[in-house]
């Protein structure tokens, strides 16, 4: 066996579940914890307050973002741009119709370029954000960094490998994602699991009091 | 790790329920919530930033209850143990730099109630014995005598006197089957007595029976600001059964911002069963009473005035439009601050604050917020402020920085300009 | 409370064992690049043979000599200036300049080329070693003055982080054969070039975002003043002597306006080699990536005089970017101009 064959076979099976069963682990485990059932009367519904919370959260309130658009810019940017170019970079589609039989239209080369781009941007901006100010320095854990520098990693290589000239740069680049996935479910990354349930406890809290926020 | 450490973690741990595990869990260390607080904008220390004022509570979370923390303990990775320094050192920024006013939820991307969590959080500081001084000689004054601030029957015995003989009206107390029972906070009783008659004047003119229990005429929930669950519970339970004695149908909770939260929502899970009674908000309550046209309003005041939204009154309150439909009917030039409604700032003697003589330097510089949304409105007069505890920091803080807006009440605004 | 002060103390080490690092790498690229080209001197073939002289007639067609019929095809004397710059000669079949270019990138370009910051760091160690860093005279006074906004902070890190990509991608670009090739073999060479050039071209765009956000954030303190004049007599103070200055010394103006003009060019030159069917002519290509590859080793070598300022070669520089404050005697010291515009107080009097 290769060790390409390797690193895209039976190390790929292990990081996926890794990164499946362990995510799925640490949000049951969360929610597993409960909270005490609230019996003051309502005002309105937690459910509704749930769900709104969720939707509120996306978009900043206009007097905070004029403080903070270049942040609010740099977090929207990584995430859309990451999101495109994963799920619509042709060789992403390709990796998942030959692991899951599900194919979708491809962005042309160069809107996954773009899409690249602007990921990157975001997430430089993101992180430099986070060395060059006292208030981020002091709340930065180590898995922030280890979080933004392994996905910073797995898109680099990804970038470098764009060529399709050697197998080297493809197994380099699988290599990190292998990581990626196995590191997840222990670290900052779970944030893309865990917001729903933040976002929706507050606002399931707001609800029942009534309160619009 | 030493007794006290102990203690505060294990009420941490049992304080830390799913929501509080979810917000830790979904912390991305942004960093937004220090633009959202009076404490970090007034001083741009980064210990004010919000999220970590929780740390020690997150920590012992992440060490021993959070998932994969058995895990991560048995490879070496799991975070240092919360030591009793470290939770001195945390003090001031649980306690003197949290005026629990949740402005930071609203700019947080992940939604995260700091607020409500550093209530938790203090729960660990009072069982441990780690709270500030200045609110445990409050927690005495409220065990010998019900009030923070020592207010005994007699004294609200004489206000009353004073008040009725002010708006010739009489105000029983202890009156049997009344449809509402008022409670009032001590800065109310002492401070502000003209609120007694304002209620008088109105509840005379709406025609509903209202009374004052002569046991539990308090408000002012010391427990919750200091962190106490038992404490708390025994001055909701105070109140709650005086007003099913007296059968009541309603108790109005007073222009006072975290009593409102304390009986409102907290106080049913506190004595774990829901109330023969309904609370009500005194704001909500006069601007029931207005629309049903119980309480017409007659001359407006004529002065320049805006209103302060106390915390938890409108953004944790909810009560967001009442207090601004009232005022609309009662003054003819009212304009709002910058940052009105949900995201205005807090006075900065919220939360326990203003009892804590520990915290005055940082809430007179907290206030400098305050006192820059009202400088930049041009020939501002007066400032309504319906909460009792908002008002003194008010004056205080009007005091401190030499300016000399009226401060009211809202409840006497709509009593003065009410219909004869 | 955690001592913040104590937690950037130790940057400056870490950034220490940075540069020594890039410095230890940099001697090592510029000694294999000599030892590369003394191996590859010219030579003949094995096989070639050597046709002799007299054979007179085998070099002539008709009347018209060799070289006659090769200036023909080439279209002119290929060594006249006009070759490079005027226009195509009629019925030239060769393009002579490509010669040209190759001799000059190979010859020139990756030969000495990569000294240059080598140099640069030489110099700065040995003035290190001479004069140590500049401290604040009369140490920290504790309180500070605000100089950039976190926005300007960001700017400025992003371009320092597209920069830093840019740089390595291009260097492995440029100096690959000469310093990769003959150690790691071509195969590895070849990995490692199309992985560069691939997140160089990636990245080009970037700078070309983060040259105009920098642009816009810092132009408007970096304009030449009459004061400007005095730092350079003085040599900036580095010697001794007090030097005034505003806001920006002239040595930051400088730096600003190289990294505006120079990173111009390099924006420009880089767009050309992206989108090769811009231009018509090839020889724009050519000129292209001289300038493209002269321009940017030049700012990598000036780079390592900014990242010595601003950090290990004279106390307290790093805050303004990793805090956004700097120390009032940092300020009375390096820029009491500024320092007095900002507190309003005289930079003279006895630092506190």
């Amino acid at each position: 066996m290769s060790a390409l064959q390797f690193i895209e076979g039976p190390l790929f099976y292990f990081a996926a579940a890794v990164f499946l069963l362990g995510a799925f682990w640490r949000v049951f485990g969360i929610i597993k914890i409960g909270r005490k059932k609230d019996i003051s009367p309502p005002k309105g519904s937690a459910v509704g307050g749930f769900i709104k919370g969720n939707l509120r959260h996306f978009v900043p309130r206009g007097l905070f973002a004029r403080r903070t658009w270049l942040h609010v810019l740099g977090g929207y940017s990584f995430h859309l741009g990451l999101f495109v170019l994963f799920f619509f970079g042709a060789f992403h589609i390709k990796f998942i119709d030959q692991y899951l039989g599900l194919s979708w239209q491809a962005l042309p080369r160069w809107g996954f370029l773009i899409a690249a781009e602007i990921a990157f941007a975001g997430l430089i901006v993101l992180w430099v954000r986070r060395i060059s100010d006292p208030v981020m320095r002091l709340i930065t854990h180590k898995s922030d960094h280890i979080g933004t520098w392994l996905t910073f990693l797995v898109m680099l290589t990804g970038c470098f490998a764009l060529q399709q000239s050697h197998d080297m740069l493809k197994l380099v680049h699988m290599l990190f994602v292998d990581i990626w996935l196995i590191y997840f479910p222990f670290g900052r990354l779970m944030h893309a699991f865990t917001f729903f349930l933040s976002r929706g406890n507050s606002g399931a809290t707001y609800g029942r009091k009534g309160i619009n926020l | 790790m030493t007794e006290k450490a102990d203690i505060a973690v294990a009420k941490f741990l049992e304080h830390t329920d799913a929501e509080a595990a979810s917000f830790f869990d979904a912390c991305v260390r942004c960093g937004e919530c220090a633009e959202a607080c009076h404490f970090f904008l007034s001083t741009k220390d980064p210990h004010f930033t919000p999220t970590y004022k929780l740390e020690p509570m997150r920590r012992a979370y992440a060490r021993d209850k959070a998932p994969f923390s058995g895990l991560k303990k048995a490879i070496g990775l799991a975070p240092k143990p919360v030591t009793e320094e470290e939770l001195v050192e945390w003090g001031p920024l649980v306690y003197d730099s949290c005026n629990m006013c949740g402005r930071c939820t609203l700019v947080c991307p992940m939604g995260i109630d700091i607020a409500g969590t550093i209530r938790k959080m203090r729960e660990g500081y009072a069982a441990a014995g780690l709270a500030p001084e200045g609110l445990e000689r409050s927690v005495e004054f409220v065990k010998k005598t019900s009030s923070p601030m020592g207010v005994t029957l007699k004294a609200l015995e004489a206000q009353i006197k004073h008040q009725e003989k002010e708006c010739g009206i009489p105000i029983e107390i202890d009156k049997q089957g009344a449809d509402y029972m008022a409670i009032f906070s001590s800065m109310e009783i002492m401070g502000y007595p003209e609120v007694l008659g304002a209620y008088a004047k109105l509840f005379k003119k709406a025609g509903v029976s209202w009374t004052i229990s002569s046991v539990a005429y308090e408000a002012t929930n010391v427990g919750v600001q200091i962190g106490d669950g038992p404490l708390a519970k025994e001055i909701v339970k105070r109140v709650v059964d005086a007003a099913e004695a007296l059968e009541v149908k309603h108790v109005i909770s007073p222009e006072c911002g975290h009593a409102y939260g304390a009986i409102r929502w907290a106080g049913p899970n506190m004595m774990g069963r829901q109330f023969k009674f309904e609370v009500v908000h005194i704001i909500e309550l006069l601007d029931k009473l207005r629309r049903e046209g119980k309480i017409p309003p007659g001359k407006k005041d004529g002065r320049k005035i805006t209103l302060h939204d106390p915390c938890q009154i409108i953004r944790r309150g909810g009560l967001l439009k009442e207090p601004r439909s009232l005022l609309d009917d009662s003054c003819d030039n009212f304009v709002e601050m910058k940052y009105a409604g949900l995201t205005n700032f807090c006075c900065g003697g919220g939360g326990g604050v203003s009892a804590n003589p520990r915290a005055k330097d940082l809430q007179t510089k907290a206030f400098s917020r305050k006192m820059g949304q009202l400088d930049a409105i041009k020939d501002l007069e007066a400032i309504v402020v319906p909460c009792g505890n908002c008002r003194t920091v008010f004056e205080d803080g009007l005091d401190e920085y030499e300016s000399d807006y009226e401060v009211l009440g809202l409840s006497e605004l709509v009593a003065q300009t009410l219909a004869e | 409370m955690h001592d913040l002060t104590t937690k950037f103390r130790r940057t400056p080490a870490g950034l220490l064992r940075i540069v020594l690092f890039l410095v230890l790498g940099m001697v090592w690229m510029g000694v294999a690049t000599q030892a590369t080209y003394a191996q590859s001197s010219v030579r003949a073939p094995g096989n070639a043979v050597n046709l002799p002289d007299d054979q007179g007639s085998a070099n002539t067609l008709g009347n018209v000599s060799d070289s006659e019929i090769w200036d023909a095809i080439r279209g002119g004397n290929p060594n006249a200036i006009e070759a490079l710059t005027g226009p195509r000669p009629e019925g030239a079949v060769f393009n002579t300049t490509g010669q040209q270019w190759r001799m000059l990138r190979e010859g020139v370009i990756r030969k000495y080329l990569g000294w240059f910051p080598l140099v640069v760091i030489g110099l700065l160690a040995v003035f290190y070693l001479l004069r140590g860093p500049m401290r604040i005279t009369g140490g920290r006074s504790g309180k500070t003055i605000h100089r950039f906004t976190l926005n300007a902070r960001v700017a400025h890190w992003f371009m320092a982080g597209v920069f830093i990509i840019l740089g390595l991608t291009g260097l492995m670009i440029l100096l690959g054969r000469p310093l990769i090739a003959p150690y790691l073999g071509l195969e590895a060479n070849s990995i490692l070039t199309s992985a560069a050039k691939e997140g160089h071209n990636l990245f080009g765009p970037l700078f070309i975002i983060a040259l105009v956000w920098l642009f816009i954030k810092f132009v408007g303190s970096n304009f030449f003043h009459i004061r400007d004049l005095k730092w350079i007599f003085k040599f900036g103070g580095f010697f001794g002597g007090h030097v005034s200055s505003g806001r920006f010394n002239f040595g930051e103006k400088t730096w600003f306006w190289m990294v505006v003009l120079i990173g111009s060019v390099i924006a420009a030159t880089g767009i050309v080699m992206l989108f090769p069917w811009l231009v018509e002519d090839v020889r724009w290509l050519q000129l292209s990536t001289i300038l493209h590859a002269v321009g940017a080793v030049l700012l990598i070598g000036v780079l390592f005089g900014h990242i010595y300022v601003g950090t290990i070669g004279m106390e307290g520089s790093l805050d303004s970017m990793l805090k956004g404050e700097v120390d009032e005697n940092w300020a009375k010291e390096h820029h009491d101009v500024w320092y007095e515009q900002m507190t309003g107080k005289s930079a003279k009097e006895d630092q506190s």
